[in-house]
């Protein structure tokens, strides 16, 4: 039998005992009794969110079940099967609506039937906040009690609200375990029509916490799908009813997970099988994506911001381990999600319990992650907090990155129980709170292996960041589709707005287009946004409709247009965090770059303070402008007026923190080679008459170049 | 449009002659697109250029000075409508109202009252800084001209409300060394009037009946070469005058409408006549917005601290924060056993930190070094707040005055515990919480668990 | 040549929330020119005056205790509170929520909020103890609490505002006051985030900080000021709810209002200086944006509604 033929076949049965019991109340009571479930607004709710009509009596319920009728079709199509799903939900609506009639009580403690309207919004509340971050179903017997209550705990343990349908309600009873809308475990009914009292809640928390409006099917469906975290646990056997019931729970959105095997269809995402009733949990919460938020970190030793300065001093430690003497590293990977086994910590080599006091080892751990929305270049900006995690254990303290970091590990720390798997907890649980909305699932693992961790370095992790240089080095402004804006600075700077591209980072130094792109995933409403970049105005200074669009809107309209490349025409504006800044020379036709740290005068005349108060705050300035160190040696630099061959001027030890990557760009981009040594310096000159004298003894290329304004 | 420090070099001989005292022309262009020069200081630019670059360089709101000596105040010279889009340049000044139809003894009462405010908060010293003389007509000259001689006597700047020319000459007579305004010109005046602000070489204010009238005001006195005026924004109402200053001051620096580029005057104790609460609401509304001189009747220390404080913020440059000078604070009574406490100098986090200190009960010793007025995280970022910064401060300025050797730190500087504990031997190094609202119950805790 | 009028008019205007129900509720924003600007365009709400009360009493300030006299229960406080001249509603303070002070209890606090909506006819405004845990547990029971009184909540925060925004916003169909720290861009991403979880914009009333004047004062302009033409000359629809400013929370805690004429005897009568602290606060916010302000004392709820009357 197909699973459709199940569905029709469940959903005709369901509907000939509606007909019957419909049609004996009425021949019992007469067509005008009044129906209605307590406590609520929404007369009977589900019919009522699907259609619009509210149902009062028996003639209207007779009347509806003419409805339902009309969902019922018979062809072989998905549409068919999940309408038909639909329509038992509602028929096992009415006949539970039946039991309710001349204000009978058919469900006595623990039992709860009808949930009431108040329950709801309580209830709401917390499952819009993800408090709940789901709600099972469970419907049916477990193989065994044991089996069952274990599972129903799991749910209980994670905040999940439990609904048991079925056997598993005496089930939970005869385990004596506490149940109550209190403690999240909700036995509805032993009916398996009862389950239509959870699919009354969802429905109702769509039209008060989602204003869907009743009758507006397709939205309500949207709504159960997008925001009613709910899936079903269905026990084994399942019968035509249940098969009919679940296909109602898919429409809804609502996944079903099963131990049945004989006579089943797998439908991916939606109807799964899974034997093992012990991984019921797991699944359900992979198939409906609910993630659970770590609130406690199991490690022997505290774990606060208040320890990320503490230093552990060589009297005080345990053990170390030093990238820089013997093989380390640390390391995200992104795998696929059926390599993970999420929250498993395996430490792969000696626990500290086996090395020697004060001893120097090797460490490495690689932290798989995956998710759908993560990304590889998400990788660095996870591993870059790993130094925040780590020196925020106590006892612990850790610099350093990639494969030269160093860790030591404080007696008190070992004495109080710290072992290294619990490094593994704590990167575990910050990795998934803190990059919740691109990590799915995590597992770490922690090199000890001397081997092992040679391995790791040499084969895996320098690999993974030579590929990621690369690609850093390779990404240039044509080869991305998008920008990001950063308005981090706007508190100071009202009406400032970087925009961030590959080749041009954020001018306070820290923020790359990666970074941007990764800040911006994490936090979708945060200080970086997407812009795009689809309708130029000008190639040659950088300008974009949909960036100056962009940059309008972020400034509050204070800026109507600026140009990525050019610092004369429309430059971009500066915060005041700047790194850098760099001003036009006009004697040698030519620009002056100053950085933060330099003190002295520039040939501007003008020192760095000076430079700063007229460049910042947001303005535009043309011939001035703000940027981060790494700028000076990008391609992009000043494009529009000539490039890097513009710089005449920057202070020495600025000049030596850049002087590969700009000589590298000049030999690229001009053929000339050591070009910084055609850069004047303060040791040169401080004034224009000197520095272009200079210049024409070094044949500077800019004495030649057109004027700049 | 005002021109970019590129426009105005392109027009200078680029000499780099220095003579302007700046080390190049570029520099000086740059200082003089800021309006922190004008283009007068260069002795090398042509007259073509000159007559160019000071028409649009010119701001669009003149910057008018009264008074003398210490009391001499800059009013106007504004740029723009809000301080956010750069910085409100000139701060609102408040005169105490003196009137000739008030008797003898309320007049010396409240002469002598005028001295009792003057303070300090962050830096700036808080007094009365004007009297406004009002003539009223019913007393006669005589006894105006008296109060205009004790005025003169307090030393405090002076606004002559007169709009009688005979009278107004008798007390120009009397004050004009001080540098009063003449706030009595008007449609039916405006030319003796004139030609009395000009001989005396005061400023004159200029009001009317409606803002039109005003503004044909203002032009035949500039078409009569007085460009040295304020204008009395003060109308027959509340609405009026509320109207009044924000389009005399919108004209001006929004739509460059320069017949209106001149300060205001808001009279409040005509709007709000004896309604002392009134009058502190309408203060503190026309400081908000485009008094240039807000006029009272009572400036005592009631009025003084919230108004001062106010003005003292709305003022403050937004890329300059406040700061408070660094040094040792002993709060709640802290005595050199105390424990200590550091933050930044940053004026806000300053008060926010010690307002939770003192809410505390515990005695602390709150020491604040130079962090360049930042807050704490961004002083941190920029190494204004540091290991070494926080340490030698500490050796120099707070070791020799207190024996405690406890110093809790920022919770958002936590990172620096090590680095502390490695500088200054001996101490011991206590992170706080993350935000400052949390130190009351961490000193409590800390109080209970003996740890003070 | 007369004066060259240019009025700054905007095709955008501020939302219009309504707080309250029947003859007595309040519609706070709806205008469409900056504060008081009606030589620009008329003034289609004025803006709004409402009374502190506290859970913890009447304060110790003699004016306080005079407006007060007799009231013995927080119903008599709230319904004399709710006479005030000049007031339009009134704001409850649950301060005694804070774990670190009183450290009432939930079912304490929602007593008290039950006593003071039965005993008013003007709409009610509850503000919770300013503890994020605290009033993320006491507020969405407040909301429950004030079904069908069109209540304004006070205050879901960024840390908060799933709870909060979830109840009082969706739940229990009150208003609700999003709290941001002097930030146009917090402000504004808390309303998209608050939006999102499906609370409608007109249900949101903003409190974008607030501090006495004199305590970094400036931030509340700028930030103010810059909302405000966000939202009329940018069309900023997550930028155009209604501003609601606590200022006697704010002006009644520093200093200035508190320390007594014995440790500062040239400064006066202290509940003068407290006064005028909260008068001259309230109208600088009033000045750049505000569309309600909640005060304490009679005098200033007289004075700041006076001169909202005589600007509108």
């Amino acid at each position: 039998m197909t699973l459709f033929e199940r569905v029709f076949n469940g959903n005709d049965a369901v509907y000939g005992l509606t007909e019957q019991a419909i049609d004996a109340a009425i021949a019992q009571h007469g067509e005008e009794k009044a129906v209605s479930f307590p406590n609520t607004a929404y007369c009977l709710p589900c019919y009522y969110a699907v259609t619009g009509v509210k149902v009062t009596n028996l003639k209207e319920l007779k009347e509806a079940l003419g409805v339902v009728k009309t969902l019922m079709t018979r062809e072989p199509r998905l549409n068919d099967a999940f309408m038909s799903g639909v329509a038992t939900a509602l028929c096992a609506e009415f006949i539970e609506a039946l039991k309710y009639i001349d204000g009978a009580t058919p469900y006595e403690e623990p039992l709860y039937g009808h949930l009431a309207d108040a329950v709801i919004r309580e209830l709401g509340v917390p499952l819009v906040t993800g408090d709940i971050p789901g709600v099972a179903v469970i419907l049916g017997s477990a193989p065994t009690v044991e089996e069952g209550v274990a599972l129903v705990k799991s749910y209980q343990a994670q905040g999940i609200l439990v609904t048991l349908v079925g056997g598993i309600c005496d089930q939970v009873a005869e385990a004596g375990m506490a149940t109550g809308a209190n403690v999240r475990v909700i036995p509805l009914g032993k009916d398996v029509t009862a389950v239509i009292h959870v699919v009354s809640v969802a429905l109702r928390a769509a039209l008060i916490f989602g204003n869907v409006t009743p009758g507006d099917a397709k939205t309500l469906m949207e709504y159960t799908m997008q925001r009613v975290p709910a899936f079903v646990n269905a026990f084994a056997p399942l019968d035509d009813v249940i098969v009919a019931c679940g296909a109602g729970a898919i429409a809804l959105g609502f996944p079903v997970i099963t131990n049945e095997t004989e006579n089943i269809a797998r439908v991916p995402k939606s109807l799964i099988v899974q034997e093992d009733v012990s991984k019921f949990n797991a699944t359900s919460l992979e198939a409906r994506d609910i993630k659970i938020k770590i609130t406690n970190i199991d490690i022997p030793v505290a774990f606060a911001s208040a320890f990320e300065g503490e230093i552990i001093r060589r009297g005080d430690m345990q053990v170390e381990f030093d990238g820089s003497r013997v093989d380390c590293a640390e390391l995200v990977h992104t795998v696929d999600a059926s390599e993970i086994e999420d929250h498993k910590i395996t430490v792969v080599g000696p626990e500290v319990d086996d090395m020697e006091l004060g001893s120097k080892n090797s460490i490495a751990y690689v932290v798989k992650v995956a998710g759908k929305n993560m990304q590889p270049d998400f990788e660095p900006v996870i591993e870059r907090k790993f130094h925040n995690y780590i020196n925020c254990i106590e006892g612990v303290y850790h610099t350093g990155q990639r494969d030269m970091q160093r860790i030591r590990i404080s007696k008190n720390a070992f004495a109080a129980g710290f072992r290294l798997k619990h490094i593994g907890e704590v990167l575990y649980a910050s990795v998934k709170n803190e990059f919740e909305a691109v990590v799915d699932k995590c597992e770490v693992i922690i090199y000890t292996d001397p081997a092992e961790c040679t391995r790791i370095r040499h084969e895996v992790a320098i690999p993974t960041f030579n590929k990621r240089d690369d690609r850093l080095n390779n990404l240039t402004d044509e080869s991305v589709d998008v920008y990001y804006s950063c308005i981090l600075c706007q508190a100071f700077s009202p009406s400032h707005v970087c925009v961030v591209t590959p080749e041009r980072l954020g001018l306070c130094g820290a923020v790359s287009w990666l970074d941007a792109k990764a800040t911006n995933e994490l936090d979708p409403n945060g200080p970086c946004q997407v812009i795009t970049k689809e309708r130029p105005i000008d190639e040659r200074i950088g300008e974009y409709e949909d960036v100056n669009e962009a940059v309008k809107r972020l400034s509050q309209g204070a800026l109507e247009d600026v140009s990525l490349y050019s610092i004369m025409e429309k430059p971009m504006t500066s915060c005041g965090c700047f790194e850098c800044i760099c001003g036009i020379e006009p004697f040698s036709n030519g620009v002056c770059i100053a950085n933060r740290e330099y003190a002295g005068m520039t040939p501007l005349g003008m020192t760095f303070p000076e430079l700063a108060s007229m460049t910042g705050g947001g303005v535009q300035t043309p011939g001035f402008m703000g940027h981060g160190k790494h700028f000076i040696a990008s391609k992009k630099f000043m494009k529009a007026e000539g490039g890097i061959e513009r710089i005449v001027w920057m202070p020495k030890e600025l000049k030596e923190f850049v002087a590969d990557r700009l000589n590298q760009t000049a030999k690229e981009l001009y053929g000339i080679d050591n070009f910084t040594d055609m850069i004047g310096d303060e040791t040169v000159a401080t004034d224009p008459e000197t520095l272009v004298e200079f210049l024409t003894e070094k044949g500077h290329p800019a004495l030649g170049m057109d004027p700049m304004m | 449009m005002a021109l970019s420090g590129i426009q105005i070099f392109k027009m200078l001989p680029k000499k780099n002659c220095k003579e302007c005292g700046c080390p190049t022309c570029m520099a000086f262009s740059m200082k003089v697109a800021q309006g922190a020069l004008k283009i007068e200081q260069c002795p090398h630019v042509s007259s073509e250029a000159l007559e160019a670059l000071s028409e649009a360089t010119a701001p669009p709101m003149k910057t008018i000075k009264v008074g003398t000596g210490e009391g001499e105040y800059t009013l106007g010279g504004e740029t723009v409508l809000y301080r956010h889009e750069k910085t409100y340049v000139n701060k609102t000044r408040y005169a105490v109202s003196l009137c000739s139809c008030m008797d003898d003894a309320t007049i010396d009462a409240k002469i002598a009252a005028i001295p009792a405010v003057d303070y300090e908060r962050i830096g700036e010293r808080m007094h009365v800084e004007m009297i406004y003389v009002n003539y009223g007509a019913e007393a006669g000259a005589d006894k105006y001209l008296e109060l205009v001689k004790k005025a003169v006597a307090t030393g405090k700047t002076l606004v002559l409300g007169c709009d009688d020319v005979e009278v107004a000459k008798a007390a120009l007579e009397i004050a004009k060394a001080v540098k009063p305004i003449l706030n009595g010109a008007n449609a039916s005046n405006y030319e003796a009037m004139n030609a009395l602000a000009k001989e005396a070489d005061v400023v004159l204010g200029v009001s009317g009946a409606n803002l039109d009238e005003i503004y044909d005001t203002v032009a035949a006195l500039e078409k009569a070469g007085n460009k040295n005026l304020v204008i009395d924004a003060t109308g027959a109402s509340i609405k009026e005058t509320y109207a009044n200053a924000v389009q005399i001051r919108r004209a001006a620096l929004k739509d460059q409408d320069r017949t209106f580029g001149y300060p205001t005057i808001v009279n409040t104790s005509k709007l709000a006549v004896k309604d002392k609460y009134m009058q502190e609401a309408l203060v503190s509304l026309f400081t908000m917005k485009y008094g240039s001189i807000v006029v009272v009747d009572e400036l005592g220390y009631a009025e003084a601290l919230p108004l001062f404080g106010l003005r003292q913020n709305v003022f403050t440059d937004p890329q300059k924060p406040m700061k408070v000078e660094p040094g040792l604070y002993p709060l709640n009574g802290a005595d050199e056993n105390s424990i200590c406490l550091t933050t930044v100098d940053f004026a806000l986090t300053y008060f926010i930190v010690s307002g939770e200190l003192e809410r505390s009960g515990v005695p602390v010793n709150l020491i604040i070094n130079d962090a360049g007025g930042l807050s704490v995280l961004t002083s941190w970022a920029a190494g204004k707040f540091s290991g070494t910064s926080i340490s030698t401060f500490v050796k120099e300025n707070i070791e020799g005055k207190v024996k405690s050797r406890k110093l809790i730190i920022p919770g958002k500087v936590a990172v620096l515990k090590g680095d502390l504990e490695a500088k200054l031997p001996g101490w011991e190094i206590i992170v706080a919480p993350l935000e400052a609202v949390q130190l009351v119950k961490f000193l409590k805790d800390m109080k209970e668990a003996g740890e003070l | 040549m007369p004066f060259n009028r240019k009025p700054q008019k905007f095709n955008a205007s501020i939302k219009e929330v309504t707080i309250g129900c029947g003859e007595k509720a309040v519609t706070l924003g709806g205008e469409n020119v900056y504060p008081f600007y009606s030589f620009d365009g008329e003034i289609t709400n004025a803006p709004k005056v409402a009374v502190e009360i506290s859970d913890m009493g009447v304060p110790e300030v003699a004016g306080l205790k005079a407006y007060y006299e007799g009231c013995s229960t927080m119903a008599e406080i709230a319904k004399r509170a709710s006479e005030m001249e000049g007031a339009d509603f009134v704001c409850l303070r649950l301060e005694g929520g804070d774990p670190n002070g009183a450290n009432k209890s939930v079912d304490e606090l929602i007593a008290v909020v039950k006593e003071v909506a039965d005993a008013i006819d003007v709409p009610l405004a509850v503000e919770g103890c300013k503890n994020v845990e605290k009033d993320g547990e006491l507020l969405p029971k407040v909301a429950e609490a004030l079904q069908g009184k069109n209540a304004l909540i006070l205050s879901a925060r960024e840390e908060d505002y799933k709870s909060v925004g979830a109840a009082a916003g969706l739940a229990y169909d009150q208003k609700v006051g999003a709290e941001s720290a002097v930030d146009i861009n917090l402000a504004k991403q808390l309303n998209v985030v608050t939006t999102q979880l499906g609370v409608k914009p007109e249900s949101i009333v903003m409190n974008v900080g607030s501090a006495a004047v004199g305590y970094g004062y400036e931030y509340v302009v700028s930030t103010m000021d810059r909302i405000k033409a966000a939202a009329l000359s940018q069309s900023d629809a997550m930028l155009q709810m209604p501003i609601i400013t606590p200022v006697s929370s704010e002006t009644w805690n520093v200093k200035e209002s508190m320390a007594s004429e014995e440790d500062m005897p040239e400064w006066g009568p202290v509940e003068e200086r407290a006064i005028s602290m909260e008068i001259m606060t309230a109208a600088a916010d009033l000045a750049c944006g505000s569309d309600a302000v909640i005060l304490m004392h009679p005098q200033s709820v007289a004075t700041i509604s006076k001169m909202i009357k005589e600007l509108v």
